[in-house]
């Protein structure tokens, strides 16, 4: 209850940190970082860790373990995190992506051997991934360009993120069911750690090309992985916005084919 | 006699008017199809490129000649500078374009040297604002396809490229945030930047 009661705050907050800084900008614009000091501060550390700790766990992990192996705890990892997918579709007005996105979690968790093997892909349910801070985004209002996402923050290992997106944290973090059970029995030693491990290798393997190509290449790598990370978030959100535009309008014509 | 001339007539009449309806649908995708043509040559160039060439400053090279005919560089090198290309002096204008060249053709050489053995699919061709911006997927033998999208646009040259968007991240955006926040940590030299990437291709070059 408190938990909810808190991201109920947060999302408050963040309506009016968005709304403050609805400029209605081109998107061509940088985006905000007015703390951009403390941001490359902890940009700093991250990379620090990321060179000491995690990118060589990430390397041993993707060159050692067996692709089918690899395959496997994406396809663990991912079945975990499909209730916060589909309470998501269903806040982005998509109740039958959200009816698809539960059948392949029942079907992977139970066929597929708690998630092992994507089963349900094999019937045809493609996986989808959504996420809080995407469902922000989208209902954020006309007024809000999708690059617009509160100012610019990075997080302490989790990386680049924003007031929207770090907002969206909070709320799947407080309506993953695979949190909070765990948290209730206190399973945190055998179950979160462990999931939270895995979770770090596996994504940090497989944006490493990228992210490497990105560093490699840029003389200001802070500013450039600012500049990736909005742009990508705002494409998943314009996205989004566009079928939604686009399924209002069919309606409209449907609606007005029907009182013709 | 009236009935055959109104045959001939309705035929004459039929076959005019199809052809009519056929060109005005022919003349949009004729105006599309060089775009993605663009592409599709350029693909196949690069791909000849990375077979025929060892890695290194040969394969850079090559890179760079592809960058120079099918890309309008100076174009989206006085956007990557953003606010200090009218600022700098045609000079440094000048050593600026030369440098992130010879920067932007060792990261693409680099950059498909990794992409051994995938296949670029060009798709639909869409037109914004007098550009064509035409859809593709890299189909990965292992993992997710990725989508790209390119910009291209009519120049004094021709049609040339001039950006790449990789699932929603634009090359040229992405260079601009990069550029604009070293020559500001910089002070606003332009210079600056320029030797900094000069000094990153002589490494690459003597790296290898």
């Amino acid at each position: 209850m408190a938990r909810l009661r808190r991201s109920g705050l947060a999302i408050a907050l963040s309506g009016t940190v968005l709304a403050g800084c609805a400029s209605g900008d081109t998107g061509a614009t940088e985006p905000w970082d007015p703390i951009e000091t403390p941001n490359r501060f902890i940009f700093a550390i991250n990379r620090t860790v990321d060179m000491v700790a995690v990118r060589p766990a990430a390397v041993i992990y993707r060159d050692w373990v067996p692709e089918r192996a690899q395959k496997g705890v994406r396809n663990m990892l991912d079945n975990l995190g499909e209730p916060v997918t589909a309470v998501n579709e269903v806040f982005q007005g998509d109740p039958g992506r959200a009816a698809t996105t539960m059948a392949r979690f029942l079907v992977n968790s139970t066929i597929g051997l708690a998630g092992l093997f994507d089963v349900a892909a094999m019937w045809g349910m493609k996986r989808t991934k959504e996420d809080a801070g995407i469902t922000i985004g989208m209902w954020a209002g006309k007024g809000v360009e999708p690059e617009n996402g509160g100012f610019y923050m990075v997080l302490p290992l989790v990386g680049p993120s924003n007031i929207r997106d770090a907002t969206g944290l909070m709320i799947d973090y407080a309506v993953d069911p695979f949190q909070i059970l765990p948290i209730a029995f206190n399973w945190s030693w055998w179950y979160t750690t462990p999931r939270f491990a895995l979770n770090v290798i596996d994504y940090r393997s497989r944006t490493m090309f990228a992210l490497d190509d990105l560093e490699k290449n840029s003389v200001d790598y802070y500013a450039a992985l600012k500049s990736a990370y909005t742009q990508n978030r705002a494409e998943l959100i314009r996205q989004k916005r566009e079928k939604a535009d686009t399924k209002a309008e069919l309606e409209r014509r449907d609606n007005l084919a029907l009182v013709r | 006699m009236p009935l055959l001339a109104s045959r001939r007539f309705s035929r004459r009449y039929i076959v005019a008017s199809a052809t009519a309806m056929a060109a005005s649908l022919a003349v949009p995708a004729l105006a599309a199809e060089p775009a993605a043509d663009l592409i599709s040559s350029t693909a196949t160039e690069v791909i000849e490129a990375m077979k025929r060439t060892p890695p290194g400053a040969e394969r850079a090279k090559v890179m760079e000649r592809v960058l120079q005919t099918k890309f309008d560089l100076p174009l989206m090198g006085q956007f990557a500078l953003g606010q200090y290309w009218s600022r700098a002096t045609p000079q440094q204008q000048a050593r600026f374009l030369r440098a992130a060249q010879s920067a932007e053709a060792r990261a693409y050489s680099e950059r498909f040297g990794q992409y051994a053995g995938q296949s670029l699919q060009v798709g639909r061709v869409v037109t914004r604002n007098g550009k064509y911006y035409v859809a593709s997927t890299i189909n990965q033998t292992n993992g997710q396809p990725i989508k790209l999208e390119w910009e291209v646009a009519n120049t004094a040259n021709g049609l040339r490229i001039t950006d790449i968007k990789v699932e929603g991240v634009s090359m040229i955006q992405t260079r601009r945030a990069d550029f604009t926040s070293f020559v500001q940590s910089h002070g606003g030299d332009v210079d600056a930047l320029s030797s900094e990437l000069e000094a990153r291709a002589t490494a690459a070059a003597s790296a290898k």
